[in-house]
Order: structure tokens, then C-alpha cells, then sequence
């Protein structure tokens, strides 16, 4: 909410507080706001909780009754349906409008702006997905922003043609996003940072130079994507320092650069990545030489599934084939300009909210540069075929560091392998052959070097084809994300079978 | 390490590349505080206390803007006298000029990624042997001070001029207002280091967060702005801004280089800040990001060169 939307609205509603309820009767705005604390902030709290106050219901609502949902969901449903345009003009000014609780419900039409959100408990849906459409016309930064707001959802909705992104929670514990489509966006398409207990599902996002889904900043994150695909992007998925309850399953990476790409750095919190399973997904052709594409995107350009200095990650039972490079990777990140050392083994089960308040590390202490080194990863049972270089791979600066780096492999569909035999000399049970690691490893510095395709512009990049909709989006009660991430089986989760193509 | 000397050189994605890393400056500087006693002697401003670490802590939201064009043009120093300045490097609104005022920046063309920030962000060209070089680009970051209580801060008035750095030094002034920095290190030096082509040159400049609450712009283009200490202003500028940090990264690596400011030596690196903004952007900017502590972007660094299989 903005001071000037606030001052706009708060006009039009009685000086008293009180507002007509859609019954008749009288509805007194008591929401508290459920933000998370961050700071010293108390007087701009009560500030826009007075103002929540003042617009308690100062919309023209209609009254639907919630049936079905979670015990979660059904607790903090209202019941309230706003609905754009025929209640409120905008999806800002319905947001503007809303309380905790209420489903703000969009006809289809294309509504050109940057919706952010600070209201918590929202459920957001367009009517059609396809023809729902937020557009940015590549003035504004993001489809839809949602700021220390917690357990908001958002469904069966596109955004396009954003300068930053799509859709975005920062701040958060609660969040999902549902039958979700971006295209064209210049920084992420579905994107979450420093959030919490979250969900991507049923989504589609292409035409981002950094990752159509993106979960970074958490740990433990306690999230959830799956069934999602993600295409003509620079990383089909990244996250930065995120990991703990992190699974990204049962989706499709095809056609990006690159396919599934966590990182570690200190260039931001909570590093390094760790404990993300990977798994039941289908990873192909990601040498998209003409997407849009970070740096990154371009050096880890034709690679299915690679790890950039990561740890105890789990990555299985994933059909990955038809890359430049290798299949399944796992690579060191190096800092050359770090601002800190890697962590002790000691902190690798320090929650994020922790590590946060440690002193930043003096900078005559930083041993730039600072090499992640990818560590303990599992890659088991996964299918990996036609990869340039190596189905499977393991890379490091020095690579007779290999064998030590508690990498294993085993169970794995997979020919060619960098260094050479990678499954006896790194095995998941028992200890390694012994091989040479030097024999048919990677030349990373090789590699790096190496020209890449230059970037594509992600404003031109291919409109997406028409997605599912979110069955029955208009009568379906509001269901915030209070009850999410959804629990994932991993015993349920199988190999996927090849396209049909 | 003669490895990472090769790792650098071998990397081939040049400017092209380097042109769109972007640049962390969340690293923050040299071990003095705010009451640092190495104030500078020049200017008597109070060293501020900046950002170190990570990003992704506080709030904070964060500008990228092209280079725009170069003049020997100066809107608060030289107002409406063309070609009285030394040479420039515009970013940010593109029709900046001698004669522009907060009016006729208002609603014009911009280099930012957001785009209603029309606002007009300056400083020395660099020169390398005696040739201007492009930048690659600006970084900017708009954040609470450390300390600061972030629901204190309030957005610049339009129009406000801001100068730090003090052009005329030649002997080395706090790194905290002006420093130089390979890539998005926390090393900041008061003369420009020999960087890796994969963490080239940067200059950092960091801005006043006190304001008088009255005038635009004074005399000296100071006295109406200071510093918080110990996150707080004092009772002479009472209105707390947010503190603004300008990065401008430039193509240079690598020895060899005979490096000046186009405003003399490089001791005297500065910048200057004309606000522009849109004026709903900038407060909905600085009541969404910075009131309620949300990390609105960050500006990574995913773009420098990794060895990636």
C-alpha cells in the first residue's frame, strides 16, 4: 500500500472506521496485521495497521461462503470475494481494499500494472489463466510483489513484459503460487527470496535471463516446486543459498540454457546452498543458445542439472538427456571478490535467521578467491543420456580433490562419466576403486574459456502457449498458503518417461 | 595463486560480458565507524558508516542504469553554464544538461531498470592514458544507514542535489564516502587497486543521510545534507534520508593503466545526485522496501565467471 493509494481510499470511506458490511450490517476493520518483525519499526506498524483499520471493508463486496479447504485454510478465510473490475477498477486498488482472508477474483482482460501486496492471507486468482494477463508493458518492475505479507496465494494468472518479475514474496512465511504463467520478464519469472514455508506448482514461466523459478535466501526453506516447466530462460531454476525441506520434483526443465542450477556465494545470506532434493523430473535439451541469459547462464550453458558449489544435495530418479555438456554436474562457484570465507562445518545447520546476525567478516580476513566447492551431493537413480562431454561429472580446480569431496553415485542409467568410472571411484555405499581422478576429468579453465552464444533480448522472447487452467478458479473458495508446502513422498517419486517426441 | 591468474585471463567474455555483471556493493568498507576519528580534513563531513557483509539482510532496493552520455556539463555546480565543468559521466535520466532542474527531469527518458527513475546520477569521467573510458554501468543502492531505524526514513524531496566525495583531493580521503574496489569487494582503497578481469574497477561513493528539512540545494552543495551517527541525525538536519550508494563499474583490469579523474586525481572521487524521482514512485519505494525492511531486489553478482562444467 502507498501513502498516496492510502490517502485516495481512506477518503472515500467514513472518517469513523465503520463501513457498511455487503449484509447490511456494520463491519468494524479489527485485522491485525501478521508481519514478521524485522527491525525497529513500531511506529510505521501501527501507521498502516490504522489505515487497514480505516478501510476494513471498504470495498462493495460480495459475500461467498467457504466450504471445503483445510482446517489451516478455513481458519483464516473470510469468506469475502472482491471481485476486478466489477468491485474494484485495479488489482492494486482491490488489493488496497482487501482484508486478511479474502479472495480477490479477476475476469479475464489485460490489466497493465505492478500489484504489490502487504496484506496478509490474500488469495489472488484470476478467473482464466490464459487470458488473465498483468502486463508490464516493460515499464513496470514485477506482475505482482508481495512484501512481509505472509500466507498470500496467488492462482491462474499470467504476467508478462516486466522489468524484474512476474511474481515475487520477499519476507514471507507462507506462500503459493498456482497455475501461474510469466513470460518476459528481465530478472525472474516465479520468484522467491528470504521466504518460508512456500509453494510453486502447476506454473510455467520462460523468457527470464536469470531463472524462470527462482527460491533463494532460506534455510531451511521448507518448500515445494513441482509440476512446473520452465522453458527459454537463462537457468530454468536457480536458487542462491536456499535449501533444508527444498525439493523441486515431478516438473520439466527444457530448452533454457541451462536446466536446474542451485549456487552458493557470499554475496548474499545464508550461504552455501545445501539439502535440496532434486527429483522425478524430466531435464532436456538445455542449450537454448538464443534465451535471454545472465552470466551465468551463459557459462553453465548446455548443462541438464548442475550444482555450482553446492552441498548434501540429493538429486534422483531425474530423466536428463540431449545436453552440450554434461547431464548431471557438480562444479565448484569461486568468488573472486568474496565478502566472506566459507562457513565451518559446524554452521551447516544454522537457520538463515542466525547466520544473519553474525558480524560480517572483516575483509583483511577473506581469502579471495573463495571457492565453493561442491560436497556430499547424492545422485542416485537418475536416467542420463546424450551429454556432450559427460553424462555425470564432477568438476574442481584441482582435481585431485575429487575423491575426498563425499560426492557419491550410484544406480544411475548413465554412459560417459567425467573423471572416467565416476561410480566406482565415488559409490554411495562403501569406499571408492581408487581411480585416477586426473583421467577424463573436466578442464574446467578449458571450459570457461570457451565462446558462448550471445545473449538473446528477453523481450522478444517466444509468447508462451495456453496453459491449464486451476480447476473450477471461479467458485473455488480462497485458499491462503497456510497450509503449504504440500508433503512430499519421495517414495512415490519415479523416473519420468520420455516425451513423446 | 597462478591458477586464478589464468582463470582470469582465460576468461573470454569481455566487456560484453562483464558489461552486465552486476555489482554488489553490500561490502562496505574499511574497519572506521562512524565516529571514526580519520575524518576528512577538506570537508569536515562526518565518515559514515556503510553497509558490509551480504546483501539479503535489511531492506533495501536497488537501481540499474546505463551509461547515459558524457558533458563537460555540472547542474548544481555550474547551473545552466554549458561546458564550465569538467567532464562528466551521466546516468540515469538521459537529457541531463547544465540547464536541467528537478522540473525538466521529471517524466523524461532514463537508463534505469526502473523505469520512473528519472532521477540524475553523475561523476568524473575516468581517464586511462589520457582517454575517457565508458563505463560500464551504474549500480545503485538505496538502504537504511547501518543503525538507522528504517520507519524514520524519508523519501528526498524532488529536487534535492546531493554531492559526496571531495573533487579537489590529492591526498587519500575516507574510502567510506569515495572508494575504489575490484568487483563487489569490501576492500575499499582510496586509490584505485589492480583488478582481475573478472572483478574489474569500480568506484563506490556513498551519500549524506541528515537533511535540513528546508533547503534544496546550499552554497557549498553540503551544508544543508550530513551524516547520521550512530544512526542518528543530528538536530541540525533532522530528516532522515536513506542512504544512497552509487557504483560505477568500468572495463578496466589488469596493469598498465595510467588512471585519472577527469576532475584531477583519483584521490578525488565523487558524485552527484539530482532527485528526479518519480515522486509516488520513490515514497511507495521507500514505504514498501525500506519501512518494512524488504529485500524489494538485490543486485547479484551471479554474472561474474564461474568454471561451470
Amino acid at each position: 500500500m502507498t501513502a498516496t493509494t492510502m490517502m485516495a481510499t481512506t477518503a472515500t470511506a467514513p472518517a469513523s472506521g465503520e463501513v457498511a458490511a455487503p449484509s447490511g450490517g456494520v463491519m468494524r476493520g479489527t485485522q491485525p496485521m501478521h508481519v514478521r518483525p524485522r527491525g525497529a519499526r513500531g511506529a510505521t506498524w501501527a501507521l498502516v495497521a490504522l489505515a487497514l483499520v480505516t478501510l476494513a471493508g471498504a470495498c462493495s463486496s460480495e459475500t461467498t461462503s467457504s466450504s471445503g479447504g483445510t482446517t489451516a485454510t478455513t481458519a483464516v478465510v473470510s469468506g469475502r470475494t472482491i471481485k476486478v473490475p466489477a468491485d474494484q477498477p485495479t488489482v492494486q486498488k482491490a488489493v488496497d481494499a482487501a482484508q486478511s482472508g479474502d479472495l480477490i477474483l479477476i475476469s479475464p482482460g489485460v490489466y497493465k500494472e505492478g500489484v504489490n501486496v502487504t496484506t496478509d492471507n490474500l488469495t489472488i486468482r484470476g478467473v482464466d489463466r490464459n487470458t488473465t494477463i498483468l502486463d508490464g508493458e516493460f515499464t513496470q518492475e514485477n506482475g505482482i510483489r508481495v512484501l512481509n505479507a505472509n500466507g498470500v496465494a496467488i492462482e491462474n494468472l499470467t504476467a508478462r513484459n516486466y522489468t524484474g518479475n512476474g511474481f515475487f514474496w520477499t519476507g514471507v512465511t507462507g506462500y503459493r503460487g498456482s497455475y501461474l504463467t510469466t513470460s518476459r520478464t528481465g530478472n525472474y519469472g516465479i520468484y522467491a527470496f528470504d521466504a518460508y514455508k512456500g509453494q510453486f506448482d502447476h506454473s510455467y514461466a520462460s523468457g527470464s535471463p536469470d531463472a524462470g523459478f527462482y527460491i533463494g535466501e532460506c534455510y531451511r526453506c521448507d518448500a515445494v516446486i513441482t509440476d512446473v516447466i520452465s522453458e527459454y530462460n537463462g537457468l530454468g531454476y536457480s536458487g542462491t543459498n536456499s535449501g533444508g525441506d527444498l525439493y523441486i520434483v515431478n516438473s520439466t526443465f527444457r530448452r533454457n540454457r541451462a536446466g536446474i542450477v542451485p549456487n552458493s556465494g557470499s554475496y548474499e545470506q545464508c550461504y552455501p546452498e545445501r539439502e535440496t532434493t532434486i527429483a522425478g523430473n524430466l531435464v532436456y535439451s538445455n542449450n537454448q543458445g538464443d534465451t535471454p541469459a545472465i552470466d551465468v547462464a551463459l557459462l553453465a550453458m548446455g548443462n541438464g542439472i548442475l550444482v555450482a558449489g553446492g552441498r548434501d544435495n540429493l538429486i534422483t530418479h531425474n530423466r536428463v538427456f540431449d545436453h552440450e555438456r554434461t547431464g548431471i554436474g557438480l562444479v565448484p562457484f569461486p568468488e573472486t571478490d568474496a565478502v566472506d570465507n566459507i562457513p565451518p562445518e559446524s554452521e551447516m545447520k544454522t537457520p538463515c535467521e542466525e547466520t544473519k546476525k553474525k558480524p560480517p567478516t572483516d575483509k583483511s580476513q577473506v581469502k579471495n578467491p573463495v571457492y565453493w566447492p561442491p560436497l556430499n551431493n547424492r545422485v542416485v537413480d537418475n536416467v542420463v543420456e546424450g551429454s556432450g562431454m559427460a553424462d555425470l561429472a564432477v568438476g574442481a580446480i584441482d582435481d585431485g580433490t575429487i575423491p575426498a569431496s563425499g560426492n557419491c553415485f550410484a544406480g544411475n542409467t548413465a554412459g560417459s562419466t567425467a573423471p572416467a568410472d565416476l561410480a566406482a571411484m565415488l559409490p554411495c555405499e562403501g569406499t571408492g576403486n581408487g581411480a585416477d581422478p586426473h583421467n577424463g576429468a573436466l578442464d574446467l579453465l578449458a571450459l570457461m574459456a570457451s565462446a558462448r552464444p550471445a545473449k538473446g533480448d528477453y523481450k522478444t522472447q517466444p509468447e508462451p502457449p495456453a496453459q491449464p487452467n486451476m480447476p473450477d478458479a471461479s467458485t473455488a473458495p480462497a485458499r491462503p498458503a497456510v497450509d503449504v508446502p504440500m508433503k512430499i513422498d519421495l517414495s512415490t517419486i519415479t523416473t519420468p518417461a520420455a516425451p513423446a517426441s | 595463486m597462478a591458477a586464478v591468474r589464468r582463470l582470469g585471463r582465460l576468461v573470454p567474455l569481455g566487456a560484453a560480458a562483464i558489461a552486465i555483471v552486476a555489482i554488489v556493493a553490500a561490502g562496505g568498507c574499511a574497519a572506521s565507524g562512524a565516529t571514526s576519528p580519520s575524518a576528512p580534513a577538506t570537508t569536515g563531513e562526518v565518515v559514515p558508516a556503510v553497509h558490509r557483509g551480504p546483501q539479503g539482510d535489511g531492506g533495501q532496493f536497488v537501481v540499474k542504469c546505463g551509461y547515459s552520455h558524457s558533458a563537460t556539463d555540472d547542474p548544481i555546480v555550474h547551473p545552466g553554464m554549458a561546458g564550465m565543468s569538467h567532464r562528466h559521466d551521466f546516468f540515469g535520466n538521459t537529457a541531463t544538461s547544465s540547464t536541467s532542474t528537478a522540473a525538466s527531469l521529471l517524466g523524461g527518458d532514463t537508463t534505469c531498470n526502473l523505469r520512473l527513475d528519472t532521477a540524475a546520477y553523475w561523476a568524473p569521467s575516468l581517464i586511462d592514458h589520457g582517454t575517457p573510458v565508458t563505463p560500464l554501468g551504474a549500480v545503485i543502492y538505496y538502504r537504511p544507514a547501518p543503525g538507522v531505524d528504517p520507519s524514520t526514513l524519508t523519501p528526498y524531496p524532488t529536487g534535492l542535489m546531493m554531492l559526496s566525495g571531495e573533487p579537489t583531493a590529492t591526498t587519500p580521503e575516507p574510502v567510506e564516502i569515495a572508494g575504489w574496489a575490484c568487483g563487489t569487494s569490501s576492500d575499499l582503497r582510496s586509490q584505485p587497486p589492480v583488478c582481475d578481469p573478472a572483478s574489474p574497477l569500480q568506484v563506490r561513493i556513498t551519500f549524506p543521510d541528515c537533511w535540513d528539512g528546508e533547503h534544496l540545494d546550499s552554497p557549498d552543495h553540503r551544508a544543508h545534507l550530513t551524516r547520521t551517527q550512530d544512526g542518528r541525525c543530528p538536530a541540525s538536519h533532522p530528516v532522515v534520508l536513506p542512504q544512497l550508494t552509487v557504483t560505477i563499474r568500468y572495463p578496466i583490469s589488469g596493469a598498465g593503466h595510467e588512471l585519472e579523474l577527469a576532475s584531477g586525481s583519483t584521490f578525488g572521487a565523487h558524485a552527484d545526485f539530482l532527485n528526479a524521482w518519480d515522486e509516488h514512485e520513490l515514497a511507495e519505494q521507500v514505504e514498501l522496501c525500506l519501512h518494512r525492511s524488504a529485500v524489494c531486489s538485490v543486485a547479484s553478482n551471479r554474472g561474474q565467471a564461474a568454471p561451470i562444467g
